[in-house]
Protein backbone atom coordinates (compact mmCIF):
# COMPACT_ATOMS: atom_id res chain seq x y z
CA UNK A 1 0.00 0.00 0.00
CA UNK A 2 1.37 3.43 -0.77
CA UNK A 3 0.24 7.02 -1.03
CA UNK A 4 -0.92 9.60 1.43
CA UNK A 5 -3.92 9.88 3.64
CA UNK A 6 -5.14 12.23 6.34
CA UNK A 7 -4.68 11.38 10.01
CA UNK A 8 -7.35 13.07 12.13
CA UNK A 9 -6.37 14.16 15.64
CA UNK A 10 -9.43 16.04 16.87
CA UNK A 11 -12.42 18.16 15.94
CA UNK A 12 -12.50 21.68 17.35
CA UNK A 13 -14.85 24.61 17.72
CA UNK A 14 -13.72 28.27 17.63
CA UNK A 15 -10.28 27.33 16.37
CA UNK A 16 -8.08 30.00 14.86
CA UNK A 17 -5.92 28.00 12.45
CA UNK A 18 -3.09 30.52 12.77
CA UNK A 19 -2.60 29.27 16.33
CA UNK A 20 -1.51 25.91 14.92
CA UNK A 21 1.27 27.20 12.69
CA UNK A 22 4.55 25.52 13.53
CA UNK A 23 2.82 22.45 14.97
CA UNK A 24 3.93 19.19 13.41
CA UNK A 25 2.39 15.74 13.21
CA UNK A 26 4.22 12.61 11.99
CA UNK A 27 7.48 12.66 10.04
CA UNK A 28 7.45 16.46 10.20
CA UNK A 29 4.12 16.78 8.39
CA UNK A 30 2.43 20.11 9.04
CA UNK A 31 -0.73 20.06 11.14
CA UNK A 32 -3.63 21.61 9.22
CA UNK A 33 -7.31 22.24 9.71
CA UNK A 34 -10.07 21.00 7.44
CA UNK A 35 -12.99 23.29 8.04
CA UNK A 36 -16.57 22.19 7.75
CA UNK A 37 -19.56 24.24 8.91
CA UNK A 38 -18.10 25.98 11.93
CA UNK A 39 -16.07 22.98 13.06
CA UNK A 40 -12.47 22.23 12.19
CA UNK A 41 -10.94 18.78 11.90
CA UNK A 42 -7.28 18.92 12.85
CA UNK A 43 -5.26 16.71 10.51
CA UNK A 44 -1.87 15.95 9.03
CA UNK A 45 -0.63 13.88 6.08
CA UNK A 46 0.52 10.33 6.74
CA UNK A 47 1.98 7.59 4.59
CA UNK A 48 -0.26 4.58 4.04
CA UNK A 49 2.84 2.37 4.11
CA UNK A 50 2.84 3.08 7.83
CA UNK A 51 -0.82 3.86 8.59
CA UNK A 52 -2.69 1.69 6.10
CA UNK A 53 -4.88 -1.12 7.45
CA UNK A 54 -2.34 -3.90 7.07
CA UNK A 55 0.81 -2.10 8.31
CA UNK A 56 -1.31 -0.75 11.19
CA UNK A 57 -2.17 -4.21 12.51
CA UNK A 58 1.53 -4.93 12.78
CA UNK A 59 2.51 -1.54 14.16
CA UNK A 60 -0.14 -1.52 16.85
CA UNK A 61 1.51 -4.53 18.48
CA UNK A 62 4.85 -2.78 18.65
CA UNK A 63 4.96 -0.83 21.88
CA UNK A 64 7.71 1.48 20.67
CA UNK A 65 5.66 2.48 17.62
CA UNK A 66 2.52 2.92 19.70
CA UNK A 67 4.42 5.12 22.13
CA UNK A 68 5.79 7.37 19.38
CA UNK A 69 2.38 7.80 17.81
CA UNK A 70 0.57 8.28 21.12
CA UNK A 71 2.96 11.01 22.24
CA UNK A 72 2.77 12.90 18.96
CA UNK A 73 -1.00 12.55 18.97
CA UNK A 74 -1.12 13.95 22.49
CA UNK A 75 1.18 16.88 21.70
CA UNK A 76 -1.08 17.95 18.86
CA UNK A 77 -4.30 17.47 20.84
CA UNK A 78 -2.79 19.39 23.74
CA UNK A 79 -1.95 22.33 21.50
CA UNK A 80 -5.43 22.38 19.97
CA UNK A 81 -7.12 22.06 23.38
CA UNK A 82 -5.09 24.99 24.70
CA UNK A 83 -6.53 27.31 22.06
CA UNK A 84 -10.06 26.03 21.38
CA UNK A 85 -12.80 23.72 22.60
CA UNK A 86 -11.51 20.43 21.32
CA UNK A 87 -12.91 16.90 21.07
CA UNK A 88 -10.01 14.47 20.54
CA UNK A 89 -10.29 11.31 18.46
CA UNK A 90 -8.81 8.01 19.60
CA UNK A 91 -5.47 6.83 18.34
CA UNK A 92 -5.31 6.35 14.59
CA UNK A 93 -8.24 7.66 12.65
CA UNK A 94 -7.20 7.82 9.02
CA UNK A 95 -9.29 9.21 6.16
CA UNK A 96 -8.46 8.94 2.47
CA UNK A 97 -8.64 12.68 1.76
CA UNK A 98 -10.18 15.96 2.91
CA UNK A 99 -13.55 15.10 1.43
CA UNK A 100 -13.72 11.96 3.49
CA UNK A 101 -12.55 13.95 6.54
CA UNK A 102 -15.60 16.18 6.09
CA UNK A 103 -17.82 13.12 5.74
CA UNK A 104 -16.35 11.82 8.98
CA UNK A 105 -17.15 15.07 10.78
CA UNK A 106 -20.71 14.89 9.44
CA UNK A 107 -21.12 11.36 10.72
CA UNK A 108 -19.98 12.49 14.18
CA UNK A 109 -21.81 15.81 14.20
CA UNK A 110 -24.72 15.01 16.49
CA UNK A 111 -22.59 13.63 19.27
CA UNK A 112 -19.94 16.24 18.57
CA UNK A 113 -22.01 19.27 19.47
CA UNK A 114 -23.08 17.65 22.75
CA UNK A 115 -19.52 16.75 23.61
CA UNK A 116 -18.17 20.19 22.82
CA UNK A 117 -20.88 21.81 24.92
CA UNK A 118 -20.04 19.50 27.80
CA UNK A 119 -16.32 20.17 27.87
CA UNK A 120 -16.24 23.88 27.14
CA UNK A 121 -14.55 25.74 29.99
CA UNK A 122 -13.68 22.50 31.78
CA UNK A 123 -10.63 20.27 32.07
CA UNK A 124 -9.85 16.70 32.88
CA UNK A 125 -8.08 15.75 36.09
CA UNK A 126 -6.72 12.31 36.84
CA UNK A 127 -6.91 10.73 40.28
CA UNK A 128 -5.16 7.53 41.21
CA UNK A 129 -5.23 5.74 44.53
CA UNK A 130 -2.45 3.26 45.23
CA UNK A 131 -1.89 1.00 48.20
CA UNK A 132 1.24 2.31 49.89
CA UNK A 133 4.11 -0.20 49.93
CA UNK A 134 4.46 -2.02 53.22
CA UNK A 135 7.46 -1.05 55.32
CA UNK A 136 10.43 -3.38 54.81
CA UNK A 137 10.37 -4.94 58.25
CA UNK A 138 7.03 -6.69 57.85
CA UNK A 139 7.67 -10.07 56.30
CA UNK A 140 6.16 -13.51 56.91
CA UNK A 141 7.45 -15.36 59.98
CA UNK A 142 10.68 -17.19 59.34
CA UNK A 143 10.15 -20.28 61.55
CA UNK A 144 9.01 -23.21 59.38
CA UNK A 145 5.51 -24.66 59.79
CA UNK A 146 5.28 -27.47 62.33
CA UNK A 147 3.10 -29.73 60.17
CA UNK A 148 1.28 -29.91 56.86
CA UNK A 149 -1.92 -28.71 58.54
CA UNK A 150 -0.01 -25.83 60.16
CA UNK A 151 1.43 -24.84 56.77
CA UNK A 152 -2.06 -24.59 55.31
CA UNK A 153 -3.25 -22.65 58.34
CA UNK A 154 -0.52 -20.05 57.84
CA UNK A 155 -1.33 -19.79 54.15
CA UNK A 156 -4.96 -19.24 55.05
CA UNK A 157 -4.01 -16.46 57.49
CA UNK A 158 -1.82 -14.76 54.92
CA UNK A 159 -4.61 -15.02 52.36
CA UNK A 160 -7.16 -13.56 54.80
CA UNK A 161 -4.79 -10.72 55.67
CA UNK A 162 -4.35 -9.89 51.99
CA UNK A 163 -8.09 -9.99 51.45
CA UNK A 164 -8.80 -7.68 54.40
CA UNK A 165 -6.24 -5.16 53.18
CA UNK A 166 -7.72 -5.37 49.74
CA UNK A 167 -11.26 -4.79 51.01
CA UNK A 168 -10.12 -1.79 53.05
CA UNK A 169 -8.32 -0.33 50.05
CA UNK A 170 -11.44 -0.76 47.91
CA UNK A 171 -13.53 1.14 50.48
CA UNK A 172 -11.02 3.98 50.54
CA UNK A 173 -11.01 4.04 46.75
CA UNK A 174 -14.78 4.37 46.68
CA UNK A 175 -14.72 7.17 49.25
CA UNK A 176 -12.07 9.08 47.31
CA UNK A 177 -14.03 8.65 44.09
CA UNK A 178 -17.26 9.88 45.70
CA UNK A 179 -15.44 12.88 47.13
CA UNK A 180 -13.81 13.80 43.83
CA UNK A 181 -17.14 13.43 42.07
CA UNK A 182 -18.77 16.06 44.29
CA UNK A 183 -16.31 18.64 42.91
CA UNK A 184 -16.69 17.54 39.30
CA UNK A 185 -19.22 17.86 36.52
CA UNK A 186 -18.65 14.28 35.36
CA UNK A 187 -16.43 11.34 36.23
CA UNK A 188 -15.23 8.16 34.68
CA UNK A 189 -13.54 5.19 36.32
CA UNK A 190 -10.86 3.53 34.23
CA UNK A 191 -9.29 0.12 34.78
CA UNK A 192 -6.43 0.04 37.30
CA UNK A 193 -3.13 0.14 35.45
CA UNK A 194 -1.02 -2.94 34.91
CA UNK A 195 2.13 -2.73 37.08
CA UNK A 196 4.17 -4.08 34.17
CA UNK A 197 3.28 -0.97 32.20
CA UNK A 198 3.60 1.58 34.99
CA UNK A 199 6.76 0.05 36.36
CA UNK A 200 5.35 0.59 39.85
CA UNK A 201 4.78 -2.37 42.12
CA UNK A 202 2.00 -0.84 44.26
CA UNK A 203 -1.54 -2.07 43.66
CA UNK A 204 -3.73 0.56 42.06
CA UNK A 205 -7.26 0.59 43.46
CA UNK A 206 -8.58 3.68 41.73
CA UNK A 207 -7.82 5.11 38.33
CA UNK A 208 -10.35 7.77 37.43
CA UNK A 209 -10.89 10.88 35.34
CA UNK A 210 -12.92 13.89 36.44
CA UNK A 211 -14.28 16.78 34.40
CA UNK A 212 -13.79 19.90 36.52
CA UNK A 213 -14.85 23.51 35.91
CA UNK A 214 -11.81 25.69 35.33
CA UNK A 215 -12.46 27.75 38.45
CA UNK A 216 -13.23 24.71 40.64
CA UNK A 217 -9.85 23.02 40.28
CA UNK A 218 -8.30 24.45 43.41
CA UNK A 219 -11.13 23.19 45.61
CA UNK A 220 -10.90 19.84 43.80
CA UNK A 221 -7.18 19.34 44.41
CA UNK A 222 -7.36 20.62 47.99
CA UNK A 223 -10.14 18.16 48.88
CA UNK A 224 -8.18 15.25 47.43
CA UNK A 225 -4.95 16.16 49.16
CA UNK A 226 -6.85 16.28 52.44
CA UNK A 227 -8.31 12.83 51.73
CA UNK A 228 -4.80 11.51 51.08
CA UNK A 229 -3.68 12.73 54.47
CA UNK A 230 -6.66 11.12 56.21
CA UNK A 231 -5.75 7.70 54.79
CA UNK A 232 -2.06 6.95 55.34
CA UNK A 233 -2.40 3.38 54.07
CA UNK A 234 -2.87 4.71 50.52
CA UNK A 235 -1.29 7.30 48.25
CA UNK A 236 -3.64 9.66 46.40
CA UNK A 237 -2.22 11.15 43.21
CA UNK A 238 -3.81 14.06 41.38
CA UNK A 239 -2.64 15.15 37.93
CA UNK A 240 -3.87 17.75 35.49
CA UNK A 241 -5.20 19.78 33.84
CA UNK A 242 -5.39 17.64 30.75
CA UNK A 243 -7.46 17.90 27.57
CA UNK A 244 -10.87 16.32 28.28
CA UNK A 245 -10.00 12.96 26.69
CA UNK A 246 -12.20 10.79 28.84
CA UNK A 247 -15.28 12.93 28.30
CA UNK A 248 -14.89 13.99 24.72
CA UNK A 249 -13.33 11.19 22.77
CA UNK A 250 -15.25 10.37 19.64
CA UNK A 251 -15.16 6.92 18.10
CA UNK B 1 -10.77 3.65 7.65
CA UNK B 2 -10.16 3.73 11.35
CA UNK B 3 -7.42 1.86 13.15
CA UNK B 4 -9.02 -0.57 15.55
CA UNK B 5 -6.57 -0.05 18.35
CA UNK B 6 -7.64 -2.65 20.82
CA UNK B 7 -4.52 -2.12 22.85
CA UNK B 8 -3.31 -5.70 22.86
CA UNK B 9 0.40 -5.73 23.34
CA UNK B 10 2.46 -8.85 23.07
CA UNK B 11 5.44 -9.54 25.28
CA UNK B 12 8.64 -10.31 23.47
CA UNK B 13 11.53 -12.19 24.99
CA UNK B 14 14.54 -10.99 23.06
CA UNK B 15 17.37 -13.32 23.81
CA UNK B 16 20.81 -14.24 22.44
CA UNK B 17 23.10 -17.31 22.57
CA UNK B 18 24.62 -16.29 25.90
CA UNK B 19 21.33 -15.61 27.70
CA UNK B 20 18.89 -17.99 26.05
CA UNK B 21 19.17 -20.81 28.62
CA UNK B 22 18.56 -18.45 31.52
CA UNK B 23 15.71 -16.67 29.75
CA UNK B 24 13.90 -19.88 28.90
CA UNK B 25 14.47 -21.19 32.39
CA UNK B 26 12.88 -18.04 33.78
CA UNK B 27 9.87 -18.58 31.53
CA UNK B 28 9.46 -22.20 32.64
CA UNK B 29 9.85 -21.28 36.33
CA UNK B 30 7.18 -18.63 35.92
CA UNK B 31 4.73 -21.21 34.66
CA UNK B 32 5.60 -23.62 37.46
CA UNK B 33 5.10 -20.83 39.99
CA UNK B 34 1.72 -20.08 38.45
CA UNK B 35 0.59 -23.69 38.82
CA UNK B 36 1.98 -23.87 42.36
CA UNK B 37 0.03 -20.81 43.44
CA UNK B 38 -3.16 -22.10 41.88
CA UNK B 39 -2.71 -25.46 43.63
CA UNK B 40 -2.23 -23.68 46.94
CA UNK B 41 -5.32 -21.51 46.52
CA UNK B 42 -7.37 -24.50 45.47
CA UNK B 43 -6.11 -26.60 48.40
CA UNK B 44 -7.38 -23.91 50.78
CA UNK B 45 -10.76 -23.96 49.06
CA UNK B 46 -10.99 -27.75 49.28
CA UNK B 47 -10.17 -27.60 52.98
CA UNK B 48 -13.00 -25.07 53.37
CA UNK B 49 -15.46 -27.35 51.60
CA UNK B 50 -14.91 -29.71 54.50
CA UNK B 51 -14.84 -33.07 52.83
CA UNK B 52 -11.16 -33.86 53.37
CA UNK B 53 -9.92 -36.13 56.12
CA UNK B 54 -7.25 -34.91 58.56
CA UNK B 55 -4.75 -37.23 56.91
CA UNK B 56 -5.52 -35.72 53.50
CA UNK B 57 -5.18 -32.18 54.84
CA UNK B 58 -1.86 -33.06 56.43
CA UNK B 59 -0.55 -34.66 53.24
CA UNK B 60 -1.71 -31.69 51.12
CA UNK B 61 0.00 -29.18 53.40
CA UNK B 62 3.21 -31.17 53.56
CA UNK B 63 3.32 -31.60 49.79
CA UNK B 64 2.73 -27.91 49.15
CA UNK B 65 5.33 -26.97 51.71
CA UNK B 66 7.91 -29.18 49.98
CA UNK B 67 6.93 -27.68 46.65
CA UNK B 68 7.41 -24.16 47.99
CA UNK B 69 10.83 -25.08 49.37
CA UNK B 70 11.84 -26.60 46.05
CA UNK B 71 10.81 -23.42 44.22
CA UNK B 72 12.77 -21.24 46.64
CA UNK B 73 15.81 -23.41 46.02
CA UNK B 74 15.46 -23.17 42.24
CA UNK B 75 14.92 -19.43 42.38
CA UNK B 76 17.97 -18.83 44.52
CA UNK B 77 20.13 -21.02 42.31
CA UNK B 78 19.33 -18.82 39.33
CA UNK B 79 19.30 -15.56 41.24
CA UNK B 80 15.61 -14.96 40.54
CA UNK B 81 13.13 -13.21 42.80
CA UNK B 82 9.38 -13.65 42.84
CA UNK B 83 9.05 -10.34 41.01
CA UNK B 84 11.15 -11.72 38.13
CA UNK B 85 8.63 -14.50 37.65
CA UNK B 86 5.50 -12.41 37.61
CA UNK B 87 4.17 -13.14 34.14
CA UNK B 88 0.96 -11.47 33.13
CA UNK B 89 -1.23 -14.15 31.65
CA UNK B 90 -4.08 -12.05 30.28
CA UNK B 91 -7.43 -13.33 31.53
CA UNK B 92 -5.76 -15.16 34.39
CA UNK B 93 -4.41 -11.89 35.61
CA UNK B 94 -1.11 -11.09 37.17
CA UNK B 95 -0.91 -14.07 39.41
CA UNK B 96 1.60 -13.66 42.12
CA UNK B 97 0.15 -12.03 45.17
CA UNK B 98 1.70 -9.09 46.94
CA UNK B 99 3.44 -10.54 49.90
CA UNK B 100 4.92 -13.69 48.42
CA UNK C 1 -8.28 40.72 25.33
CA UNK C 2 -8.96 38.79 22.11
CA UNK C 3 -11.10 35.66 22.08
CA UNK C 4 -8.01 33.54 21.57
CA UNK C 5 -6.33 34.88 24.68
CA UNK C 6 -9.46 34.22 26.68
CA UNK C 7 -9.42 30.60 25.54
CA UNK C 8 -5.75 30.06 26.30
CA UNK C 9 -6.00 31.45 29.81
CA UNK C 10 -9.34 29.72 30.45
CA UNK C 11 -8.17 26.24 29.52
CA UNK C 12 -5.04 26.56 31.64
CA UNK C 13 -3.22 23.75 29.86
CA UNK C 14 0.48 24.10 30.51
CA UNK C 15 2.43 24.42 27.23
CA UNK C 16 5.02 21.89 28.32
CA UNK C 17 2.46 19.65 30.00
CA UNK C 18 1.94 17.19 27.16
CA UNK C 19 5.35 15.63 27.64
CA UNK C 20 4.73 14.94 31.30
CA UNK C 21 1.81 12.60 30.87
CA UNK C 22 2.89 8.99 31.35
CA UNK C 23 2.51 6.60 28.44
CA UNK C 24 0.10 4.40 30.37
CA UNK C 25 -2.17 7.36 31.07
CA UNK C 26 -2.14 8.28 27.37
CA UNK C 27 -2.96 4.76 26.28
CA UNK C 28 -5.78 4.53 28.82
CA UNK C 29 -7.39 7.45 27.00
CA UNK C 30 -6.33 6.97 23.40
CA UNK C 31 -6.97 3.26 22.93
CA UNK C 32 -10.42 1.71 22.67
CA UNK C 33 -10.22 -0.53 25.68
CA UNK C 34 -7.13 0.59 27.54
CA UNK C 35 -4.06 -1.55 27.39
CA UNK C 36 -3.89 -5.23 28.05
CA UNK C 37 -0.71 -7.19 27.90
CA UNK C 38 -1.82 -10.27 26.08
CA UNK C 39 -0.95 -13.62 27.56
CA UNK C 40 1.20 -14.45 24.58
CA UNK C 41 4.96 -14.55 24.56
CA UNK C 42 7.08 -14.24 21.44
CA UNK C 43 10.57 -15.68 21.75
CA UNK C 44 13.17 -14.10 19.56
CA UNK C 45 16.79 -15.31 19.35
CA UNK C 46 19.54 -13.13 17.89
CA UNK C 47 16.88 -10.84 16.43
CA UNK C 48 15.01 -13.66 14.70
CA UNK C 49 11.41 -14.33 15.79
CA UNK C 50 11.10 -18.06 16.34
CA UNK C 51 8.37 -19.28 18.60
CA UNK C 52 5.12 -17.89 19.90
CA UNK C 53 3.67 -19.34 23.06
CA UNK C 54 -0.06 -18.93 23.63
CA UNK C 55 -0.62 -19.01 27.33
CA UNK C 56 -4.36 -19.22 27.37
CA UNK C 57 -4.40 -22.46 29.27
CA UNK C 58 -7.79 -23.32 30.61
CA UNK C 59 -7.31 -24.23 34.21
CA UNK C 60 -10.22 -25.60 36.15
CA UNK C 61 -10.49 -25.96 39.88
CA UNK C 62 -11.65 -29.41 40.83
CA UNK C 63 -14.50 -28.98 43.28
CA UNK C 64 -15.34 -31.44 46.00
CA UNK C 65 -18.64 -32.44 44.38
CA UNK C 66 -16.91 -33.17 41.06
CA UNK C 67 -14.34 -35.32 42.84
CA UNK C 68 -17.15 -37.23 44.65
CA UNK C 69 -19.04 -37.83 41.43
CA UNK C 70 -15.95 -39.17 39.73
CA UNK C 71 -15.22 -41.55 42.59
CA UNK C 72 -18.84 -42.75 42.55
CA UNK C 73 -18.58 -43.53 38.84
CA UNK C 74 -15.54 -45.77 39.26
Amino acid sequence: MSGNARYVFAVARDLDVAELSGTHGFQGAAVEAVEHEKLAAVVCDVDLAEFGAEPLTRNLEDLAWVERVARTHNEVVWRVAAVSTCAPLRLVTVCADDESVRAKVDSLRAGLEDVLDRIEGRQEWSVKVLVAPRPAGETSPVAPATSGADYLRRKRQASDRRRDLSVEAEHIARDVHDLAHTHAVASRRLAPQDPRLTGRPETMVLNAAYLVEADEHEAFTAALHAAGEQHPSVTVEVEGPWPAYSFAVLE
Amino acid sequence: MTGDARGRLRQRIDTDPDAVARDLFKLVLSIIELVRELMEAQALRRVDEGDLSDAQIEALGLGLQRLEEAMEDLKSRYGLTTADLNLDLGPLGTLLSDDQ
Amino acid sequence: MSDIDLHASATGLQPGGAGQVSLVDLLDRLLGTGVVLAGDVLISLAGVDLVEIRLKALITSVRADMARRERAEQ
